[in-house]
């Protein structure tokens, strides 16, 4: 056996991790590394549109971008998104987990059911929203007209103080039940035993929720955080879907500008700024998260 | 505190039957040790006094008032599980401070339980801790002070020293029965260890197959067992039992077997061709190099296999009628292996049980 494979290189043979990274490595650098560092190598360009030609200047697009309202508006509105949409997909996907967690019959077809939101590709979930929220005929308008909480002449995605809200509802319906998934998992996981030591302690439910579910469940929590709070820093389907940043530059997000400075404007050394600068916030983010909740894989 | 009354309990898993048809009464301070042998159930009765089991059938009461839909947190006792259930992100204080912190208790009393608990358990020096960076034994060591910390009207313990060194085990056996002295809080104590058992308990239950064999004061089970299995499972080393069949030589019974003539005790209720079991303990059987006197010239005779001296006490272990006897005296006899040995059953002390029933006689 050995002798037959001797002539290759010993990083070849199946001892060795390297073949068996390769695959993998070389699509992360095909589809990964190189178009960010390719973005990297735009960003130092100074584009004019005039004459479309692009003249290397590095400092110029990192100055504009800082002195840029709108990269810090779409800032602000994709830190309000991501929090008050992180906040709901996680409060609710704990609760929809802790409901669901139980071995009677029904609930293993009910866990099943829950993922059926994830399989809606997010650009039809936007559409089936812009069509719920429609001001004339939406069941979701109608109904909020019903009980007097909206009135047509403020339609939900064309007003400035409830857009962003009416899309994070699109993503909060499609995303909860991945949240479901990861805490049911770890529900699933706990043990039994410490609590029942609990209720022998004499702790109400609620008490054992507070003192050992939460405590135990703290890892997982922040891995299913990080993990949508990355997707949620990237949000763009929804909002090009249901709003297209408006009204005005309401719901406009750092990707959202970044894209329309590509396809609008077709600055691309600056949307590459712009892009680059999503990407920025989010490894800080999220690596002062991991920092502080000692996050492991 | 409170009595435990059990009445006609079941419990089945699917088709398994675990527990059927258990009566147990335990009164209010009474410490009582439930002892069988692995899976007969004993876990599965705690549990379900405890509340931690649902109750297929029959009814668990405290003072007299029915509890079985009282659910646990509600039933105010204390429990060390048999694998401890530590809360595990919890350092050892926190885990004994538990369910005082939940009856929002004194901060000072909290303090003081705890140290308390823990120099009677010895665990000072590791109230800091969590539970993974500790030894079994000083795990089971939190569950006790766990439940020690507590002033609950029943005590539930499923084998709380079962994985201490023999040393810490007396030890905590009279902490434990000190602790009850002067509490005299109602115990619920489940073992596999006879001595904890014996040296413990008001009141001995034997259990076998999620039913009750015989219970009674440990003196009353050692001395009287009401079956050839609680007769063979108390005691150690256990109860010799030889099977013969009873016969008569001039107006005399005898218990034949293999060439061997047991003498039975006068007025034994046995009659001639009845099959039965001859049981003596072993502390009973006493052993010599002569024939004893009061055998009648009907010798019992094996021969020597294993000496065993345990310091006050020698272990003779002999092979009699094909069958492994035990004598034990305190007499320093040297024995060789091989050796004749004559045995002289103390007539006061034999147990017989029916050859059928294994009912005592
Ligand atoms: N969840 C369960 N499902 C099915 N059978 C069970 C279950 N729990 C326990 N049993 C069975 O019930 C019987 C009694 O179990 P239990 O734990 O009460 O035994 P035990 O007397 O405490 O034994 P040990 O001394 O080994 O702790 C065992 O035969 C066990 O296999
Ligand atoms: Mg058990």
């Amino acid at each position: 056996m050995k002798s037959s494979r001797a002539w290759l290189p010993r990083w070849l043979t199946s001892e060795h991790p390297f073949p068996w990274l390769l695959p993998v490595t070389s699509l992360l650098i095909v589809f990964g590394l190189y178009p960010v560092l390719y973005s990297l190598w735009l960003s130092f360009f100074k584009r004019n549109p005039a004459t479309r030609k692009e003249k290397f200047l590095p400092s110029w697009n990192w100055n504009k971008l800082i002195e840029d309202d709108r990269v810090w508006d779409a800032v602000q509105v994709t830190l309000t998104y991501a929090s008050i949409a992180l906040f709901l997909q996680l409060a609710l996907g704990l609760a929809i987990a802790l409901l669901l967690d139980s071995d009677r019959k029904g609930f293993g077809v009910m866990r099943a059911l829950m993922t059926l939101p994830l399989v809606v590709p997010p650009a039809v979930t936007g559409m089936m929203f812009l069509l719920m929220y429609d001001s004339s005929f939406g069941v979701i308008s109608n109904s909020l007209y019903a009980l007097n909480l909206l009135s047509p002449s403020a339609p939900i995605l064309g007003t400035g103080s409830t857009a962003l809200w009416g899309v994070i509802v699109a993503d909060t319906w499609q995303w909860t039940p991945f949240m479901v998934l990861i805490m049911l998992a770890g529900l699933r996981a706990l043990p039994r035993e410490p609590f029942e030591a609990a209720s022998i302690d004499g702790a109400t439910a609620l008490q054992s929720f507070w003192h050992l579910t939460l405590p135990m469940m703290s890892k997982i929590i922040a891995l299913a955080v990080l993990i949508r709070g990355i997707d949620l820093f990237r949000i763009y389907d929804y909002v090009k879907v249901m709003t297209d940043s408006g009204p005005g530059t309401a719901t406009e997000t750092l990707t959202a500008y970044a894209g329309t400075v590509y396809f609008k404007s077709a600055n691309f050394p600056y949307a590459s700024a712009v892009a680059l600068a999503t990407l920025i916030v989010v490894l800080v983010t999220a690596s002062v998260f991991i920092k502080i909740f000692k996050v492991r894989f | 505190m409170a009595s435990v009354k059990i009445t006609d309990l079941h419990k089945t898993y699917g088709t398994t039957k675990v527990i059927e048809g258990l009566d147990l009464a335990v009164d209010d301070g009474r410490f009582v040790v439930l002892l069988g042998p692995s899976g007969c159930g004993k876990s599965t009765l705690l549990r379900m006094i405890a509340g931690l089991e649902s109750i297929t059938a029959g009814d668990v009461l405290f003072d007299d008032k029915r509890v079985n839909d009282v659910h646990a947190k509600d039933r105010n006792i204390a429990m060390v599980f048999q694998n401890y259930a530590l809360y595990a992100h919890m350092s050892v204080r926190k885990n004994m401070a538990f369910s005082m912190r939940l009856k929002k208790t004194d901060k000072k009393i909290i303090d003081e339980k705890v140290k308390w608990a823990s120099s009677i358990l010895g665990l000072d020096d590791y109230l800091d801790r969590l539970p993974k960076e500790l030894s079994g034994g000083q795990r089971q060591r939190v569950a006790m002070g766990r439940a020690i910390v507590r002033d609950p009207d029943v005590f539930l313990f499923d084998e709380p020293l079962s994985n201490l060194d023999a040393k810490l085990r007396v030890q905590m056996r009279t902490e434990i029965k000190d602790l009850h002295q002067r509490l005299k809080t109602t115990t619920i104590y489940v073992t596999h260890d006879q001595i904890e058992a014996m040296t413990m308990a008001d009141e001995v239950v034997i259990m076998r197959d999620g039913v009750i064999e015989q219970s009674g004061s440990p003196m009353e089970i050692y001395d009287r067992p009401n079956n050839l299995f609680v007769a063979q499972f108390i005691g150690s080393p256990g109860m010799n039992i030889i099977e013969c069949r009873v016969t008569g030589e001039n107006g005399t019974l005898y218990g034949a077997a293999e060439g061997l003539q047991l003498p039975l005790p006068s007025g034994a209720n046995v009659s001639v061709g009845q099959n039965i079991y001859y049981g003596v303990r072993p502390e009973h059987f006493r052993s010599s190099r002569q024939v004893a006197a009061s055998a009648g010239g009907k010798a019992i005779a094996g021969a020597v296999r294993v000496v065993e001296p345990t310091g006050p006490e020698i272990h003779v272990y002999a092979k009699l009628a094909g069958q492994d006897i035990c004598s034990i005296s305190r007499e320093r006899v040297i024995w060789d292996p091989g050796e004749e040995i004559f045995f002289d059953p103390d007539l006061d002390h034999v147990h017989l049980f029916d050859g059928v029933s294994k009912k005592a006689l």
